[in-house]
Protein backbone atom coordinates (compact mmCIF):
# COMPACT_ATOMS: atom_id res chain seq x y z
CA UNK A 1 0.00 0.00 0.00
CA UNK A 2 0.98 3.22 -1.06
CA UNK A 3 1.43 6.20 1.99
CA UNK A 4 -1.33 8.03 -0.62
CA UNK A 5 -3.78 4.99 -0.33
CA UNK A 6 -3.08 4.85 3.13
CA UNK A 7 -3.74 8.27 4.37
CA UNK A 8 -6.74 8.43 2.01
CA UNK A 9 -7.93 5.48 4.18
CA UNK A 10 -7.15 7.20 7.14
CA UNK A 11 -9.00 10.04 5.97
CA UNK A 12 -11.96 8.35 4.87
CA UNK A 13 -12.07 6.66 7.98
CA UNK A 14 -12.16 9.68 10.38
CA UNK A 15 -15.09 11.35 8.34
CA UNK A 16 -16.67 8.07 8.15
CA UNK A 17 -16.88 7.52 4.10
CA UNK A 18 -15.41 4.35 4.36
CA UNK A 19 -16.86 1.64 2.03
CA UNK A 20 -18.03 -1.58 3.69
CA UNK A 21 -14.89 -3.01 1.36
CA UNK A 22 -12.27 -0.54 2.51
CA UNK A 23 -13.75 -1.00 5.82
CA UNK A 24 -12.83 -4.91 6.14
CA UNK A 25 -10.14 -3.85 3.96
CA UNK A 26 -8.01 -1.66 7.12
CA UNK A 27 -9.79 -3.88 10.21
CA UNK A 28 -7.17 -6.75 8.27
CA UNK A 29 -4.47 -4.50 7.41
CA UNK A 30 -4.73 -3.27 11.44
CA UNK A 31 -4.98 -6.68 12.52
CA UNK A 32 -1.43 -7.58 13.23
CA UNK A 33 0.34 -3.98 12.12
CA UNK A 34 1.15 -2.27 15.22
CA UNK A 35 2.95 0.52 13.44
CA UNK A 36 -0.21 0.95 11.80
CA UNK A 37 -2.34 1.45 14.32
CA UNK A 38 -0.02 4.28 15.97
CA UNK A 39 -0.05 5.87 12.35
CA UNK A 40 -4.01 5.66 12.32
CA UNK A 41 -4.20 7.11 16.10
CA UNK A 42 -1.32 9.94 15.22
CA UNK A 43 -3.81 10.54 12.37
CA UNK A 44 -6.53 10.80 14.50
CA UNK A 45 -4.96 12.67 16.62
CA UNK A 46 -3.68 15.09 14.01
CA UNK A 47 -7.60 15.18 12.83
CA UNK A 48 -9.44 16.58 15.96
CA UNK A 49 -6.76 18.51 16.59
CA UNK A 50 -6.90 20.34 13.14
CA UNK A 51 -10.87 20.15 13.71
CA UNK A 52 -10.89 22.42 16.93
CA UNK A 53 -8.18 24.93 16.10
CA UNK A 54 -10.05 26.12 13.49
CA UNK A 55 -13.58 25.51 14.79
CA UNK A 56 -12.80 27.20 17.99
CA UNK A 57 -10.72 29.94 17.59
CA UNK A 58 -13.25 32.13 18.08
CA UNK A 59 -14.32 31.25 21.40
CA UNK A 60 -11.10 30.24 22.65
CA UNK A 61 -10.50 34.37 21.94
CA UNK A 62 -13.55 35.33 23.38
CA UNK A 63 -13.07 33.09 26.82
CA UNK A 64 -9.34 34.71 26.68
CA UNK A 65 -10.65 38.65 26.76
CA UNK A 66 -13.23 37.52 29.56
CA UNK A 67 -10.61 35.75 31.52
CA UNK A 68 -8.56 39.00 31.50
CA UNK A 69 -11.22 41.20 32.72
CA UNK A 70 -12.08 38.89 35.46
CA UNK A 71 -8.71 38.30 36.36
CA UNK A 72 -7.83 41.76 36.51
CA UNK A 73 -10.89 42.75 38.92
CA UNK A 74 -9.76 40.55 41.06
CA UNK A 75 -6.05 41.30 41.27
CA UNK A 76 -7.18 44.82 41.36
CA UNK A 77 -9.57 44.04 43.91
CA UNK A 78 -7.19 42.08 45.89
CA UNK A 79 -4.49 44.85 45.92
CA UNK A 80 -6.89 47.39 47.51
CA UNK A 81 -7.95 44.88 50.28
CA UNK A 82 -4.54 45.04 51.24
CA UNK A 83 -4.10 48.17 51.07
CA UNK A 84 -6.97 49.30 53.31
CA UNK A 85 -5.12 46.25 55.69
CA UNK A 86 -2.20 48.55 55.56
CA UNK A 87 -3.80 51.64 56.29
CA UNK A 88 -5.94 50.18 59.04
CA UNK A 89 -2.91 49.09 61.12
CA UNK A 90 -1.52 51.79 60.24
CA UNK A 91 -4.50 53.74 61.60
CA UNK A 92 -4.71 51.17 64.66
CA UNK A 93 -0.77 51.97 65.56
CA UNK A 94 -1.18 55.39 64.92
CA UNK A 95 -4.41 55.28 67.48
CA UNK A 96 -2.68 53.45 70.04
CA UNK A 97 0.29 56.17 70.71
CA UNK A 98 -1.45 57.67 74.22
CA UNK A 99 -1.19 61.37 73.99
CA UNK A 100 -2.29 63.05 77.54
CA UNK A 101 -4.92 66.25 76.72
CA UNK A 102 -5.77 68.79 78.65
CA UNK A 103 -9.46 68.25 80.17
CA UNK A 104 -10.92 70.95 78.11
CA UNK A 105 -9.90 69.20 75.27
CA UNK A 106 -12.55 66.54 76.25
CA UNK A 107 -15.08 69.13 76.81
CA UNK A 108 -14.66 70.41 73.21
CA UNK A 109 -14.66 66.60 71.76
CA UNK A 110 -17.86 66.33 73.33
CA UNK A 111 -19.56 69.09 72.46
CA UNK A 112 -18.46 68.41 68.89
CA UNK A 113 -19.30 65.02 69.03
CA UNK A 114 -23.28 65.95 69.85
CA UNK A 115 -22.83 68.41 67.03
CA UNK A 116 -22.20 65.79 64.91
CA UNK A 117 -24.69 63.04 66.36
CA UNK A 118 -27.35 65.82 66.29
CA UNK A 119 -26.78 66.37 62.64
CA UNK A 120 -26.85 63.09 61.71
CA UNK A 121 -29.77 62.36 63.69
CA UNK A 122 -31.72 65.20 62.09
CA UNK A 123 -30.88 62.83 58.55
CA UNK A 124 -33.36 60.25 58.55
CA UNK A 125 -33.69 59.09 54.77
CA UNK A 126 -30.37 57.29 53.44
CA UNK A 127 -28.63 58.91 50.77
CA UNK A 128 -26.96 57.99 47.93
CA UNK A 129 -23.41 59.23 48.80
CA UNK A 130 -23.41 57.15 51.45
CA UNK A 131 -24.16 53.79 49.96
CA UNK A 132 -22.45 54.46 45.98
CA UNK A 133 -18.73 53.28 46.75
CA UNK A 134 -17.77 53.50 42.75
CA UNK A 135 -14.75 51.06 41.83
CA UNK A 136 -11.55 52.09 40.16
CA UNK A 137 -11.86 51.66 36.30
CA UNK A 138 -8.97 49.55 35.39
CA UNK A 139 -8.97 48.85 31.76
CA UNK A 140 -5.46 49.95 29.99
CA UNK A 141 -3.82 46.46 29.30
CA UNK A 142 -0.17 46.16 29.04
CA UNK A 143 1.22 46.10 25.88
CA UNK A 144 -1.63 48.05 23.03
CA UNK A 145 -2.16 51.03 24.97
CA UNK A 146 -5.38 52.25 22.95
CA UNK A 147 -5.24 56.22 23.50
CA UNK A 148 -9.28 56.09 24.35
CA UNK A 149 -9.20 53.80 27.09
CA UNK A 150 -6.55 55.43 28.62
CA UNK A 151 -8.09 58.71 28.39
CA UNK A 152 -11.39 56.62 29.48
CA UNK A 153 -9.73 55.68 32.49
CA UNK A 154 -8.40 58.64 33.29
CA UNK A 155 -11.43 60.37 32.94
CA UNK A 156 -13.53 58.10 35.45
CA UNK A 157 -10.96 57.45 38.46
CA UNK A 158 -10.78 61.47 38.68
CA UNK A 159 -14.54 61.34 38.85
CA UNK A 160 -15.03 63.52 35.63
CA UNK A 161 -17.74 61.97 34.71
CA UNK A 162 -18.92 63.79 31.64
CA UNK A 163 -15.75 62.99 30.00
CA UNK A 164 -15.82 59.26 30.84
CA UNK A 165 -19.28 58.88 29.45
CA UNK A 166 -17.82 60.52 25.97
CA UNK A 167 -14.77 58.26 25.78
CA UNK A 168 -16.82 55.01 26.93
CA UNK A 169 -19.11 55.84 24.65
CA UNK A 170 -16.99 55.78 21.48
CA UNK A 171 -15.54 52.49 23.16
CA UNK A 172 -19.20 51.22 23.36
CA UNK A 173 -19.74 52.06 19.54
CA UNK A 174 -16.61 49.38 18.40
CA UNK A 175 -17.05 46.82 21.17
CA UNK A 176 -20.74 46.49 22.14
CA UNK A 177 -20.97 43.70 24.20
CA UNK A 178 -17.81 44.98 26.45
CA UNK A 179 -19.36 44.50 29.96
CA UNK A 180 -17.02 46.74 31.90
CA UNK A 181 -17.37 49.43 29.24
CA UNK A 182 -21.39 48.97 29.83
CA UNK A 183 -20.83 48.92 33.32
CA UNK A 184 -18.59 52.16 33.71
CA UNK A 185 -20.68 54.03 31.58
CA UNK A 186 -23.62 53.36 33.29
CA UNK A 187 -22.46 54.60 36.63
CA UNK A 188 -21.16 57.65 34.67
CA UNK A 189 -24.39 58.54 33.65
CA UNK A 190 -25.58 57.99 36.92
CA UNK A 191 -22.96 60.13 38.78
CA UNK A 192 -24.34 62.97 36.53
CA UNK A 193 -27.59 62.39 37.27
CA UNK A 194 -29.15 61.18 34.09
CA UNK A 195 -31.07 58.14 35.50
CA UNK A 196 -33.19 57.30 32.94
CA UNK A 197 -30.16 56.09 30.61
CA UNK A 198 -28.98 54.93 33.59
CA UNK A 199 -31.63 52.91 34.21
CA UNK A 200 -31.80 51.00 30.66
CA UNK A 201 -28.18 50.69 30.70
CA UNK A 202 -28.37 49.06 34.41
CA UNK A 203 -31.14 46.54 33.40
CA UNK A 204 -29.57 45.88 30.11
CA UNK A 205 -26.65 44.43 32.34
CA UNK A 206 -28.73 42.81 34.54
CA UNK A 207 -30.46 40.66 32.55
CA UNK A 208 -27.13 39.96 30.63
CA UNK A 209 -24.76 37.15 32.47
CA UNK A 210 -21.46 38.89 32.78
CA UNK A 211 -19.89 39.38 35.99
CA UNK A 212 -21.54 42.65 36.12
CA UNK A 213 -24.92 40.87 36.67
CA UNK A 214 -25.13 41.71 40.19
CA UNK A 215 -23.17 44.95 40.41
CA UNK A 216 -25.40 46.25 37.98
CA UNK A 217 -28.75 45.52 39.96
CA UNK A 218 -27.09 46.76 43.40
CA UNK A 219 -26.54 50.38 41.13
CA UNK A 220 -29.86 50.42 39.71
CA UNK A 221 -31.28 50.48 43.02
CA UNK A 222 -29.24 53.31 44.51
CA UNK A 223 -29.88 55.24 41.17
CA UNK A 224 -33.42 55.02 42.74
CA UNK A 225 -32.18 55.94 45.96
CA UNK A 226 -30.65 58.99 44.38
CA UNK A 227 -34.05 59.97 42.68
CA UNK A 228 -35.79 59.47 46.51
CA UNK A 229 -37.76 56.64 45.03
CA UNK A 230 -37.85 54.84 48.11
CA UNK A 231 -40.05 51.87 47.51
CA UNK A 232 -38.42 51.31 44.07
CA UNK A 233 -35.18 50.73 45.74
CA UNK A 234 -36.62 48.86 48.32
CA UNK A 235 -37.54 46.41 45.68
CA UNK A 236 -34.62 45.88 43.92
CA UNK A 237 -32.51 45.04 47.07
CA UNK A 238 -34.56 42.55 47.87
CA UNK A 239 -33.64 40.91 44.27
CA UNK A 240 -30.03 40.93 45.32
CA UNK A 241 -29.23 37.63 46.07
CA UNK A 242 -26.99 36.38 48.80
CA UNK A 243 -23.75 35.90 46.39
CA UNK A 244 -23.48 38.88 45.36
CA UNK A 245 -20.88 41.56 46.44
CA UNK A 246 -22.86 43.94 48.00
CA UNK A 247 -25.46 41.86 49.37
CA UNK A 248 -24.78 43.06 53.28
CA UNK A 249 -25.01 46.75 52.16
CA UNK A 250 -28.11 45.92 50.27
CA UNK A 251 -29.19 44.44 53.63
CA UNK A 252 -28.20 47.37 55.88
CA UNK A 253 -29.86 50.06 53.26
CA UNK A 254 -32.76 47.67 53.90
CA UNK A 255 -32.74 47.95 57.35
CA UNK A 256 -32.78 52.12 57.15
CA UNK A 257 -35.33 52.11 54.67
CA UNK A 258 -38.20 50.21 56.76
CA UNK B 1 -13.59 6.00 32.80
CA UNK B 2 -17.23 6.20 30.58
CA UNK B 3 -19.22 5.66 33.18
CA UNK B 4 -18.06 6.88 36.39
CA UNK B 5 -19.85 9.96 37.31
CA UNK B 6 -18.03 13.32 37.26
CA UNK B 7 -17.31 15.22 40.21
CA UNK B 8 -19.21 18.15 41.01
CA UNK B 9 -16.77 20.51 40.08
CA UNK B 10 -17.36 19.21 36.61
CA UNK B 11 -19.25 23.09 36.73
CA UNK B 12 -15.72 24.35 36.70
CA UNK B 13 -15.10 22.90 33.60
CA UNK B 14 -18.47 23.35 32.07
CA UNK B 15 -18.03 26.82 32.83
CA UNK B 16 -15.00 27.70 30.51
CA UNK B 17 -16.42 25.89 28.06
CA UNK B 18 -19.91 27.92 28.15
CA UNK B 19 -17.57 31.12 28.77
CA UNK B 20 -20.02 31.51 32.01
CA UNK B 21 -19.07 34.58 33.56
CA UNK B 22 -20.29 34.53 37.54
CA UNK B 23 -18.73 30.78 37.89
CA UNK B 24 -15.33 31.88 36.20
CA UNK B 25 -15.39 34.57 38.55
CA UNK B 26 -15.71 32.02 41.77
CA UNK B 27 -12.93 30.20 40.27
CA UNK B 28 -10.86 33.34 40.57
CA UNK B 29 -12.30 34.10 44.42
CA UNK B 30 -12.13 30.49 45.47
CA UNK B 31 -9.06 29.00 43.79
CA UNK B 32 -6.63 32.02 42.97
CA UNK B 33 -5.33 32.84 46.49
CA UNK B 34 -3.76 29.91 47.34
CA UNK B 35 -2.21 30.21 43.59
CA UNK B 36 -0.90 33.52 44.04
CA UNK B 37 0.55 32.67 48.01
CA UNK B 38 2.89 29.79 46.12
CA UNK B 39 4.08 31.76 42.93
CA UNK B 40 4.49 34.99 45.21
CA UNK B 41 6.50 33.25 48.16
CA UNK B 42 8.65 31.88 45.20
CA UNK B 43 9.90 34.35 43.37
CA UNK B 44 6.97 35.46 41.07
CA UNK B 45 4.49 38.72 41.78
CA UNK B 46 1.12 39.44 40.79
CA UNK B 47 1.27 39.79 37.19
CA UNK B 48 3.12 36.01 36.96
CA UNK B 49 0.51 34.79 39.04
CA UNK B 50 -1.96 36.42 37.10
CA UNK B 51 -0.54 34.92 33.91
CA UNK B 52 0.05 31.81 34.88
CA UNK B 53 -3.54 31.61 36.04
CA UNK B 54 -5.05 32.65 33.07
CA UNK B 55 -2.94 30.14 30.83
CA UNK B 56 -3.68 27.26 32.77
CA UNK B 57 -7.52 28.00 32.18
CA UNK B 58 -7.25 28.25 28.70
CA UNK B 59 -5.09 24.75 28.45
CA UNK B 60 -7.81 23.27 31.02
CA UNK B 61 -10.34 24.79 28.40
CA UNK B 62 -9.04 22.81 25.01
CA UNK B 63 -8.22 19.86 26.41
CA UNK B 64 -12.05 19.65 27.51
CA UNK B 65 -12.72 21.22 24.29
CA UNK B 66 -10.91 18.80 22.78
CA UNK B 67 -10.92 15.60 24.52
CA UNK B 68 -13.91 15.98 26.71
CA UNK B 69 -12.69 16.42 29.84
CA UNK B 70 -14.56 14.58 32.93
CA UNK B 71 -13.30 15.37 36.14
CA UNK B 72 -13.65 12.86 38.62
CA UNK B 73 -11.42 14.51 41.45
CA UNK B 74 -11.36 18.41 42.81
CA UNK B 75 -10.89 21.11 40.59
CA UNK B 76 -9.06 22.28 43.69
CA UNK B 77 -6.00 20.31 43.95
CA UNK B 78 -5.98 19.84 39.97
CA UNK B 79 -5.82 23.42 39.36
CA UNK B 80 -3.36 24.46 42.12
CA UNK B 81 -1.14 21.76 40.58
CA UNK B 82 -1.11 22.48 37.42
CA UNK B 83 -0.14 26.36 38.24
CA UNK B 84 2.30 24.99 40.32
CA UNK B 85 4.06 23.15 37.90
CA UNK B 86 3.73 25.54 35.17
CA UNK B 87 5.48 28.28 37.08
CA UNK B 88 8.05 25.99 37.92
CA UNK B 89 8.17 25.49 34.70
CA UNK B 90 8.71 29.19 33.71
CA UNK B 91 11.73 29.07 36.36
CA UNK B 92 13.24 26.75 34.94
CA UNK B 93 13.00 28.35 31.68
CA UNK B 94 13.98 31.93 32.62
CA UNK B 95 17.50 29.96 34.01
CA UNK B 96 16.49 31.57 37.73
CA UNK B 97 17.67 28.66 38.49
CA UNK B 98 19.06 29.52 42.11
CA UNK B 99 15.97 29.79 43.50
CA UNK B 100 14.92 28.36 46.35
CA UNK B 101 11.75 26.76 46.11
CA UNK B 102 9.45 26.96 48.85
CA UNK B 103 7.55 23.52 49.39
CA UNK B 104 4.10 23.82 50.39
CA UNK B 105 2.45 20.46 51.83
CA UNK B 106 -0.50 20.10 49.82
CA UNK B 107 -2.95 17.07 50.35
CA UNK B 108 -2.46 15.54 47.06
CA UNK B 109 -4.23 12.25 45.81
CA UNK B 110 -2.99 9.92 43.15
CA UNK B 111 -6.40 10.88 41.15
CA UNK B 112 -5.60 14.33 40.63
CA UNK B 113 -2.13 13.35 39.71
CA UNK B 114 -3.33 11.39 37.29
CA UNK B 115 -5.64 14.58 35.83
CA UNK B 116 -2.49 17.21 35.83
CA UNK B 117 -0.29 14.64 33.67
CA UNK B 118 -3.06 13.97 31.49
CA UNK B 119 -3.62 18.07 31.04
CA UNK B 120 0.02 18.32 30.67
CA UNK B 121 0.45 15.77 28.04
CA UNK B 122 -2.38 17.36 25.99
CA UNK B 123 -1.03 20.29 26.48
CA UNK B 124 2.42 19.43 25.02
CA UNK B 125 1.05 17.41 22.46
CA UNK B 126 -1.24 20.29 21.35
CA UNK B 127 1.83 22.43 21.35
CA UNK B 128 4.02 20.29 19.09
CA UNK B 129 0.94 19.97 16.70
CA UNK B 130 0.67 23.87 16.44
CA UNK B 131 4.68 24.40 16.09
CA UNK B 132 4.24 21.39 13.35
CA UNK B 133 1.64 22.69 11.94
CA UNK B 134 3.86 25.80 11.00
CA UNK B 135 6.70 24.00 8.98
CA UNK B 136 3.81 22.56 6.54
CA UNK B 137 3.89 24.47 3.03
CA UNK B 138 1.87 27.18 2.60
CA UNK B 139 -0.28 25.44 0.19
CA UNK B 140 -0.83 22.59 2.71
CA UNK B 141 -1.95 25.06 5.67
CA UNK B 142 -4.19 27.01 3.51
CA UNK B 143 -5.82 23.60 2.09
CA UNK B 144 -6.23 22.34 5.99
CA UNK B 145 -7.75 25.56 7.17
CA UNK B 146 -10.48 25.95 4.73
CA UNK B 147 -11.40 21.35 4.88
CA UNK B 148 -11.96 22.42 8.52
CA UNK B 149 -13.62 25.45 8.25
CA UNK B 150 -16.06 24.75 6.06
CA UNK B 151 -17.48 21.44 6.67
CA UNK B 152 -18.71 21.06 3.49
CA UNK B 153 -16.60 19.09 1.73
CA UNK B 154 -18.27 19.15 -1.76
CA UNK B 155 -18.33 23.50 -0.80
CA UNK B 156 -14.85 23.31 -0.39
CA UNK B 157 -14.43 21.57 -3.63
CA UNK B 158 -16.45 23.62 -5.57
CA UNK B 159 -14.75 27.09 -4.57
CA UNK B 160 -11.61 25.74 -5.07
CA UNK B 161 -12.86 24.23 -8.71
CA UNK B 162 -11.33 20.51 -8.14
CA UNK B 163 -13.15 17.48 -7.90
CA UNK B 164 -14.20 16.26 -4.05
CA UNK B 165 -11.77 13.21 -4.54
CA UNK B 166 -9.01 15.37 -5.29
CA UNK B 167 -9.65 17.80 -2.57
CA UNK B 168 -10.01 15.14 0.06
CA UNK B 169 -6.78 13.07 -1.05
CA UNK B 170 -4.80 16.17 -0.67
CA UNK B 171 -6.33 16.96 2.70
CA UNK B 172 -4.88 13.15 3.85
CA UNK B 173 -1.91 13.90 2.20
CA UNK B 174 -0.87 17.16 4.29
CA UNK B 175 -2.48 15.71 7.08
CA UNK B 176 -0.11 12.53 7.25
CA UNK B 177 2.83 14.90 6.25
CA UNK B 178 1.71 16.57 9.80
CA UNK B 179 1.85 13.51 11.18
CA UNK B 180 5.53 12.39 10.61
CA UNK B 181 7.05 15.74 11.21
CA UNK B 182 5.38 15.39 14.41
CA UNK B 183 6.16 11.93 15.05
CA UNK B 184 10.22 12.48 13.49
CA UNK B 185 10.31 15.43 16.29
CA UNK B 186 12.60 14.83 19.41
CA UNK B 187 9.94 16.25 21.07
CA UNK B 188 7.78 14.01 20.02
CA UNK B 189 9.92 10.81 22.08
CA UNK B 190 9.60 12.88 25.30
CA UNK B 191 6.23 13.02 25.31
CA UNK B 192 5.86 9.57 24.40
CA UNK B 193 8.22 8.82 27.57
CA UNK B 194 5.89 11.04 29.97
CA UNK B 195 3.54 8.61 28.87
Amino acid sequence: MTPEEKYELFEKHCSQELSINEKARLTKLLQDDDVLKEELKMYQEAHSHLDRRFNSEKEQATLKKNLESIGSQFFSKQENNEKTKKEVNQEIKEKSKVIKMPSWVYAVAASVAIIIGAYFFNQNDPVYHDYADIPKLSIVERGGQEESIKNAEKAFNSKNYVVAEKYLSALLSNDKNNSEYQFYYAVSLLEQNKHIEATQAFKMLHQGKSVYKHKALWFEALNQLKQKRYDQCSKLLKKLPKEAEDYNNAQKLLKKLN
Amino acid sequence: MGNIKPHTDQKYIEALLKNDSLLLKEIYEKFAPKVINYIKSNTGDDQSAQDIIQETLITIYKQAKEKGLQLTCPFDAYFFLLCKRKWLNELKKSAKKEVTINEEIVSVNDESVRFVEETEIFNAKHELFTEMFDQLGKACKELLKTTFMIKSMEEVASKLGKSYGYIRKKKSLCIGQLTKLVQNSPKYNQIQNLL
